[in-house]
């Protein structure tokens, strides 16, 4: 059982990378990113022009985060020191970088390949201080910015595309055309995490990017996506909090996988969790290698003509639910008006049932299936 | 204190302390550490002069700006100054003034001096004197892009299409009489910017007012004196674009001296996004142009040819991008366009 794996032509301890964020935004912090399993870690984005930090960036929801930082504070020269404490952790650092330019970015990335970075990643997807319209939503402008990087050096390249924009298939054939090496998906999610009601305020005083646990389908619906359409490998992110979230990903089409705001809220300490849950899951499951299961879900996807239609209808899997007293969630969620509570016993009338699966998702208990 | 006294108290040779100052990754890192212990303890720092002599480096690029009172510049001179301090070097900083003599004057100097490396901004100069300087190899980067530099090292910035979204703006949001304030220097990119002017107006089939493009000196002045002739001839126009925030900053003056409300009867546009942009009554919209960025951008490709042989280095012609930064000197009602 193994969980070293090949992603872009580089040796990965384990699929498990740190994303680009601000838990690696500096070589102490990727170190300690090393030290606690990651297989790689991509930093923080690097640019040219380096922003002050907003007071506050960062809120947490109780599931999801907003943040409002713009890229890395640490000048490109001083990365040179970082990117070296990185690597002293043992590991491939991936440095991730964006500008608006292709000549302007190469120039950043030759830099990169320069003092010592494994790998590039673009990101092209930040929803914020980029415009209305992020870098990745313009096929043409990816695949400058793409092919004039990978044009200029010969690490390997991957691009970090967005769910923010209307066909993410076509952005991805767009840097599979530019030549290059992985693609990465999604990063965050443009958002407004709440309003303050009282201040009448929302929380950040800006728009943000969205991550965490929240926006998983979002980025398991691009993964998948981007996995039917193009043949490079693709490195899934978004909400991955544990070992099943990893799976999820890898079944869709992932060979790697990026963990960010998991890592914010539990401290690196949690990558070694996930990591060695995903051992015990392979070794309960017979899976000697994660090629075994990458993509397994894909063909699972259909057109909407190929779905069967089964005269399936929900069936109580016991013969009375003793929960039915208190709970009645199964019978308030039923559109069809086929579930109902009398004298405390569940009752589902099979003709009106429609099949539609809500219940058997609603009921706490999971008591609730479809059968025919 | 010299040189001889920290080796014979750290008991090396002096050629051991000159590694250590000139060419420290050769020498074991706890010799090296024990050396630079002794160093701080005889408070020794080494002699620059000597030191350069013999490295023939003198640790030292220069910066040439047409002028040294302009905001945008010194803009620039920050950028530069962020990049060289990571580097350990210094900087001479001086002005050209967009004058061809003077330009080659001060380089002249630089050669004399050996300074290592050269950022030029706005350069005058032409093809036969660039010809001239390879002969010396220092190493030079051009902020600022015209056709003399074709083939050099230069990071410029897209007037003509940041000016073209500029004029754009102002017709999206109703505008059709616009007119342009001009400034006189720096020529190229002026010029640039009147090519994208001219553009967007032919694109949206608007005429062109000839009378309604009036030049002047580059300055609050300039553009206080180019809005009084304008307003002064006839056929206002609804809307004015200035080559410069500070030809804007004149220009807003006047027009509120003459008892006329900026947007609702003139929308103003400026470039640059000075900081004092964003404080004016109203607000002002302008062209955000990424001075300090050019900056920094031209001082990493400098030391990019000094570090390395210069055969290695293709010249690089980096663009950086301008963009937009909508304000409330226009008269949009799309509070968006200001956030994004």
């Amino acid at each position: 059982m193994k969980l070293s794996t090949e992603f872009m032509g580089l040796r990965l301890s384990n699929p498990i990378i740190v994303a680009a964020g601000p838990w690696s935004r500096n070589g102490e912090m990727i170190k300690k990113a090393f030290e606690a399993g990651a297989g790689a870690v991509v930093t923080e984005t690097i640019v040219n022009e380096v922003n002050a930090d907003i007071r506050p960036r960062i809120a947490y929801d109780g599931r999801g985060v907003q943040n409002i930082r713009l890229y890395s504070d640490i000048l490109i020269e001083e990365w040179e020191k970082e990117i070296k404490i990185g690597k002293s952790g043992g590991g491939l650092v991936i440095a991730s970088i964006c500008a608006q330019t292709p000549s302007e970015i190469k120039h950043i990335a030759a830099k990169m390949e320069k003092i010592g970075a494994d790998a590039i990643e673009l990101g092209l997807a930040s929803p914020m201080g980029e415009g209305i319209e992020v870098l990745a939503a313009s096929t043409e402008k990816v695949y400058e910015l793409t092919k004039a990087v990978v044009d200029s050096v010969s690490i390997p390249v991957m691009v970090k595309l967005s769910q923010n924009v209307s066909n993410i298939a076509k952005v991805a054939r767009a840097v599979e055309k530019a030549g290059a090496r992985g693609i990465s998906a999604i990063d965050t999610v443009r958002c407004i995490i709440g309003v303050d009601i009282g201040k009448r305020k929302p929380y950040l005083s800006t728009y943000g990017g969205y991550s965490g646990e929240p926006i998983r389908p979002l980025g398991l619906a691009s993964v998948a996506t981007i996995s039917q359409s193009v043949k490079l490998p693709v490195c899934g992110i978004g909400g991955i909090e544990t070992y099943e979230n990893v799976l999820e990903y890898m079944m869709l089409g992932a060979s790697v996988v990026q963990l960010g705001t998991s890592i914010m809220i539990n401290g690196f300490d949690h990558i070694g969790k996930v990591k060695n849950e995903l051992l015990e899951w392979m070794e309960q499951n017979g899976i000697e290698n994660l090629d075994e299961i990458r993509g397994v879900a894909l063909g699972e996807i259909k057109a909407f003509d190929e779905i069967s239609v089964e005269p399936k209808t929900a069936r109580i899997k016991a013969d009375h639910c003793f929960s039915a007293l208190e709970c009645n969630k199964c019978s308030l969620c039923c559109v069809y008006g086929a579930i109902s509570v009398v004298s405390g016993r569940v009752q589902i009338n099979r003709e009106r049932c429609r099949g539609c699966g809500l219940c058997c998702d609603v009921c706490p208990e999971g008591m609730i299936e479809l059968v025919w | 204190m010299n040189i001889k006294a920290v080796a014979k108290k750290a008991g090396v040779s002096v050629a051991t302390v000159s590694r250590v100052l000139n060419h420290p990754e050769t020498v074991a890192p706890d010799t090296k550490a024990h050396i630079l212990e002794v160093m701080e303890s005889l408070d020794y720092t080494p002699n620059w002069f000597a030191r350069g002599l013999k490295l023939n480096k003198t640790g030292v690029i220069a910066l040439m700006v047409p002028e040294i009172l302009d905001q945008g510049y010194m803009e620039i001179a920050k950028g530069v100054e962020d990049v060289v301090r990571q580097k350990k070097h210094s900087i001479i900083l001086c002005t050209t003034e967009e004058d061809r003599t003077k330009e080659l004057e001060n380089i002249e100097s630089f050669f004399l001096r050996k300074i290592d490396g050269l950022i030029i901004v706005s350069s005058v100069l032409n093809k036969k004197d660039l010809a001239q300087f390879k002969k010396n190899k220092m190493p030079i980067v051009f902020i600022g892009k015209n056709k003399e530099q074709k083939g050099e090292n230069v990071v410029f910035t897209n007037y003509k299409e940041a000016t073209t979204t500029a004029i754009n703006h102002l017709i999206e949001i109703g505008h059709e009489n616009i007119g342009m304030i001009y400034g006189s220097k720096p020529k190229t990119e002026n010029a640039e910017k009147l090519e994208g002017y001219r553009s967007a107006l032919a694109a949206a089939k608007l005429k062109v007012v000839e009378k309604n493009i009036i030049e002047e000196e580059n300055t609050i002045d300039g553009g206080y004196l180019a809005v009084s002739k304008m307003l002064n001839q006839g056929d206002r126009p609804d809307a004015i674009f200035a080559t410069s925030d500070n030809m804007a900053i004149g220009a807003m003056e006047k027009i509120k001296q003459l008892g006329l409300r900026i947007p609702e009867d003139i929308g103003i546009i400026g470039f640059d996004n000075l900081k004092i942009s964003g404080y004016l009554e109203p607000k002002l919209t302008t062209v955000a142009k990424p001075m300090y960025r050019m900056g920094l951008i031209a001082t990493r490709l400098l030391f990019d040819i000094m570090e390395e042989s210069q055969s290695e280095n293709e010249p690089q012609e980096i663009l950086i991008q301008s963009k937009i930064k909508v304000r409330k000197s226009c008269g949009h009602e799309d509070r968006l366009s200001e956030i994004f």
